[in-house]
């Protein structure tokens, strides 16, 4: 997948953009583009989701030693589509009390919100669809509000199990942010950029250059922010409600969480919404703690590869290990959730990130470390960075 | 106009309208999400004058977390709107004169301004040009070295009304089983199991 | 603006650092131990205090730090020994009570210590700010505190009235501050002053109008009194000793320098608003006591007739003035103690007893505390020559050198109404026939009611050192 963008009139999110000038050079040509962009995304995101979704379900049979979609064009390859097809064809079914407008807003809030979220990321050098300097802080306003679709859609759907539902994934949902916005934090105050690609360009430089192997996988996050990488991925997968923190969906108990009254096109929203956030969570974990597109040795066989490559890699890497963690660990109970997100998670990141500004400010790397910005090793990135 | 005036007259439009349609809708949840959709647009107007930090924080917090606890409380109270609007007709009058009222004042401090520029000067102004500093830079200079003195007694105010709202609310309730996790995990099968040779028909 | 800027001299504000960090420590130990450490944190809070307080004797500089908002002169450093001696013995009178399920939380001391803390803050503010921020923190610790045995329904009833009638003067004092802020361009009271020197803007009147309304408030001067019978009376006893202590004297502290700060070219506008809230004070004070049955309630009148009388030094506006309202608040703090002292030894089997009827024949019961508590009445009262009289004498002396006749005249006349219902106690105690007695004085209470006792009666051999201080502190303003 190669998202080739001509970054150097990247509009972003600075405003300062707009300038007087011609209309069509300064405003329509830039939008044409962008929208160009979003739409090659978007449909290559899709199709990642089709092939993600194939690939869950095939872990999960493989580890419960079922042989999982098989049907469907050759080793089931096609049977994401075809669920697709069928969710499309369906006769959607608006429930007779049901809210009808917040009834069909939510599936579509979830859906577009995680999608939009993806407009910032940058698969590789350079490129994303836009690379504004607050991405991050971006990334997670969006993922915070994530939560809008659930809850809309299980008090709209006016029925006990979904509301019931929306309510206990909305506290779920609100608790993990916390953390996952306190692990944000210690890798800024490493990288010092709110910036995307900053933040990956920066782990061209740290435990592994002072071990004396510069540029390798030992410089990334992981190795420095140990436990809040750990913490980061147990969060991701709570604030995704993936197994085994799909409290939302429970079907044991609350039928399917808050998507029970939801059926055909809204439902595929829903879903597609879902496994979308789950695609940004790993791109977001490989962002921050993975080195991003950077190789994980700087020598020949691994650098010639691009760096595209090496972010797909990382992130399928990571949403394996969520696919295990789904087939391998019971579900948590409520309560058990929430205690581990209040009682552990919370006062360990806080902890961490006093640590960790302790760490840079007696050492004195938070004022030594280069501009993020100046690590980026080719003149011609450098300076898409810099345009934003 | 350019696309600056014509976002600032979009987002101002839409933010004002939500607003009215907060109080003005018969559903307390539509209520509540207008409410989210005019934090939006006060976000949007935040981004056109380049204070990008402020409108992203705006909706992480307000969005994501202040507005997230309302439209829990609300949506699970059952407020009869219809009643609750009974009396608007009666209140409309002193309600309109306080918003005249409102109205009036905004218009001459902004008139004030406009007419004698000099009182514009009074203004302190606390951060260095834009050009100079980031967004985030600037607040951080604000906040954590000059007002550092503020910044932490707010704090010290927050968490003496937290333990305010334990203190007065948070009960140990004697009656309810509670698990201890500690002692469940450091259960060991030497001490959890006991094996009986049970004789047929006998029982232990 | 580098970074490193931050190393301000952080020495001037020792004392306060030492109580954040000191009742942060306290809550983690309360909340890992539980209710049953309820008395040792009584202990160690008296301790905290004890401790910031010498520091603040002993080491701790003067200057103005924090980007000008925060002032340690010799007046911040007096005002805040006597709210920290009065949080002090205030806790110290609590420690018997921590055992009873009821008010024996381990919050109650942090309370306390968060509440000096705020109030240290306003003594030392010399700005909007910092002094809405003090002001809010020690209201919000005291609000909690009134509600504190939240079992009883009166005293959830206090906790209540006092955080709305609190918040109304809260928004009252910031409307001020806001006209204040807009007519002037500045919060920091140096900047308030300069710009009060050119000419005097209507707002601006406006403005110290309602500030000094909503600081009537949190002293509780008349017409702004509403809510301290009501809570001095709901609240539980050792939180209303606590009360009637340590907040009037650091709301007092914090009204001497924003008029005497902020506002000292508008004196010819102030002077009229407080002359009024003295006398007003001073009268209500006086004729509502008379009536009252319960001993918490006509201490809550009185407390209102003594802010009065001090109010009246302030409305002279001469540094004698000044110097008589800090005598009258060193004198009365220490007095206010002692006489709670006394009513938290009112107890029998069955718990505390409130009823002035119930100190019937005291004097054959209990004749040591009859006798302490007759000085103090006759202290409060203004009786030469113990210490209540050269309090008034003070704050008089000021007004009538400043040629406030009528408020002297109004004064006298108050204090001799006044007078009645303090002598009534005293003729309760002596001439009627004894009740049953009271179990015991606690020691803790013994040591309080004697030092405070002594301190009433032999007043006049410390009057020169306390003079002496109190008009070196006053000289900050002059």
């Amino acid at each position: 997948m190669a998202v080739e963008t001509t970054a150097a009139v990247q509009p972003g999110l600075s405003i300062g953009f707009f300038d007087t000038g011609g209309f069509f050079e300064t405003y329509l040509l830039p939008f044409v583009i962008m929208l160009g962009q979003s739409v090659l995304l978007l449909t290559i995101l899709l199709i990642v989701v089709a092939y993600i979704l194939y690939a869950d379900r095939k872990i999960f049979a493989a580890v419960q030693m079922r042989r999982g979609p098989n049907v469907v064009g050759p080793w089931g390859l096609l049977q994401s589509f075809a669920d697709l097809i069928k969710f499309v064809l369906k006769e959607p079914i608006i429930p007779a009390s049901a809210n009808k407008g917040v009834f069909l807003l939510a599936p579509l809030v979830a859906g577009v919100l995680a999608l939009s979220a993806w407009a910032v990321v940058p698969v590789g050098p350079g490129l994303a669809v836009a690379d504004p300097n607050l991405g991050i802080l971006f990334i997670f306003a969006i993922t915070s509000l994530e939560v809008y679709g659930i809850i809309m859609g299980g008090w709209a759907s006016n029925s006990k199990y979904p509301f019931l539902a929306s309510l206990r994934s909305a506290a779920q949902m609100v608790s993990y942010e916390v953390s996952i916005g306190f692990v944000i934090i210690t890798v800024l105050l490493c990288v010092g950029s709110l910036n995307l690609s900053h933040i990956v360009w920066s782990q061209l430089d740290g435990a592994g250059t002072m071990l004396g192997l510069p540029s390798s996988f030992l410089d990334w996050h992981w190795l420095g922010l140990f436990p809040m990488f750990i913490i980061f991925f147990i969060s991701a997968i709570a604030e995704t409600n993936r197994p085994p923190f799909d409290l939302p969906e429970a079907e044991s108990e609350l039928v399917a969480g808050h998507m029970v009254e939801y059926s055909s096109t809204p439902f595929l929203l829903f879903f597609l919404g879902e496994f979308v956030a789950i695609t940004l969570m790993c791109a977001l974990t490989t962002i921050l703690f993975l080195g991003g597109w950077l190789p994980p040795i700087d020598v020949a066989p691994f650098n010639w590869v691009p760096g595209v490559v090496w972010f797909v890699l990382k992130g399928m890497a990571v949403f394996f290990c969520m696919a295990m963690v789904r087939s391998l660990v019971p579900r948590y109970r409520y309560d058990q959730l929430m205690r581990l997100g209040w009682k552990v998670f919370l006062p360990i990141s806080l902890a961490m990130v006093f640590l960790t500004a302790l760490v840079l400010q007696i050492t004195g790397w938070a004022e030594n470390r280069p501009d993020p910005a100046s690590l980026a090793p080719t003149a011609s990135v450098s300076s898409t960075l810099h345009s934003t | 106009m350019n696309v600056v005036g014509l976002f600032f007259y979009l987002f101002s439009a839409i933010c004002v309208a939500s607003a009215f349609m907060v109080i003005a809708s018969r559903n307390p949840v539509h209520s509540v999400l207008f409410l989210i959709l005019a934090f939006f647009n006060a976000a949007g107007l935040f981004m056109l004058m380049g204070a990008e930090f402020l409108a992203l924080i705006l909706i992480v917090v307000y969005v994501g977390a202040v507005a997230v606890l309302f439209l829990f409380v609300v949506m699970m109270l059952d407020v009869d709107f219809a009643e609750l609007r009974q009396g608007v007709l009666q209140y409309l009058p002193i309600g309109g004169v306080i918003g005249i009222v409102l109205l009036v004042e905004l218009v001459l401090v902004l008139g004030g301004l406009s007419i004698t520029p000099e009182g514009a000067d009074l203004v302190v102004q606390p951060i260095p040009d834009m050009a100079e500093t980031s967004n985030i830079q600037a607040i951080g200079d604000l906040l954590y070295t000059k007002y550092v003195f503020f910044f932490q007694m707010a704090g010290l105010i927050l968490l003496v009304a937290m333990i305010g709202a334990i203190v007065l609310t948070l009960s140990h309730r004697s009656d309810v089983k509670r698990q201890n996790t500690a002692t469940q995990i450091g259960r060991d099968p030497a001490t959890a199991v006991t094996l009986h040779d049970v004789k047929p028909g006998e029982g232990i | 603006m580098e970074p490193g800027t931050i190393t301000f001299n952080l020495a001037v504000a020792i004392p306060e650092l030492m109580l954040a960090v000191g009742a942060m420590v306290l809550l983690m130990i309360g909340a890992f131990t539980g209710e049953k450490s309820a008395r040792s944190m009584h202990v160690i809070a008296v301790a905290l205090i004890a401790a910031a307080a010498a520091v603040l004797v002993y080491t701790a500089p003067e200057g103005v730090v924090f980007s000008d908002a925060f002032v340690s002169d010799r007046f911040a450093r007096l005002m805040k020994l006597l709210v920290l001696g009065g949080s002090t013995f205030a806790i110290a009178m609590s420690y018997g009570f921590a055992r009873h399920a009821s008010y024996g939380r381990f919050e109650y001391p942090i309370l306390v210590v968060l509440a000096t803390l705020g109030m240290m803050v306003m003594i030392s503010a010399d700005d909007l700010i910092a002094l809405y921020l003090g002001l809010e923190m020690q209201a919000l610790a005291l609000y909690v505190a009134a509600a504190i045995n939240r079992d009883s329904l009166r005293a959830s009833e206090a906790g209540l009235k006092y955080f709305v009638l609190g918040a109304l003067s809260s928004g009252m004092l910031l409307y001020g501050m806001s006209l204040i802020y807009g007519f002037t361009g500045h919060t920091n009271f140096a900047g308030i002053a300069e710009a009060m020197a050119a000419e005097r803007q209507l707002g601006e009147i406006f403005g110290i109008v309602f500030m000094l309304a909503g600081i009537a408030f949190k002293v509780s001067a008349a017409p702004f009194h509403m809510w301290t019978p009501d809570v001095y009376e709901g609240a539980p006893t050792p939180v209303t000793a606590f009360f009637a202590a340590a907040p009037k004297v650091a709301a007092m502290a914090m009204m001497i320098r924003v008029t005497y700060g902020a506002f000292e070219h508008a004196a010819a506008d102030w002077q009229q608003i407080i002359a009024f809230l003295a006398i007003a004070s001073m009268l209500l004070g006086a004729f509502a006591a008379i009536g009252q049955t319960n001993i918490k309630r006509l201490m809550a009148y009185s407390s209102i007739g003594h802010m009065g009388f001090a109010l009246v030094g302030l409305a002279a506006g001469t540094q004698t003035g000044v110097s008589g309202v800090i005598i009258y608040l060193i004198i009365y703090l220490i007095m206010t103690l002692g006489t709670f002292a006394c009513i938290l030894a009112m107890r029998r089997e069955d718990g505390l007893v409130e009823d002035i009827s119930e100190l019937s024949g005291l004097s054959r019961t209990h004749p040591m505390m009859a006798l302490m508590l007759t000085a103090l009445m006759f202290s409060l009262a203004g009786i030469p020559p113990l210490a209540g009289f050269w309090a008034k004498y003070f704050v008089f002396l000021a007004a009538v050198q400043a040629e406030l006749y009528v408020l002297a005249v109004i004064g006298v006349l108050a204090s001799v109404v006044g007078a009645f219902y303090y002598l009534r106690i005293v003729k309760i105690m002596w001439f009627d026939e004894p009740e049953s007695g009271f179990v015991p004085m606690a020691s803790e209470l013994r040591l309080v009611l004697g030092v405070s006792g002594v301190f009433t009666i032999f007043y006049v051999v410390v009057a020169g050192p306390v003079s002496s201080i109190a008009t070196g502190a006053a000289r900050t303003f002059f």
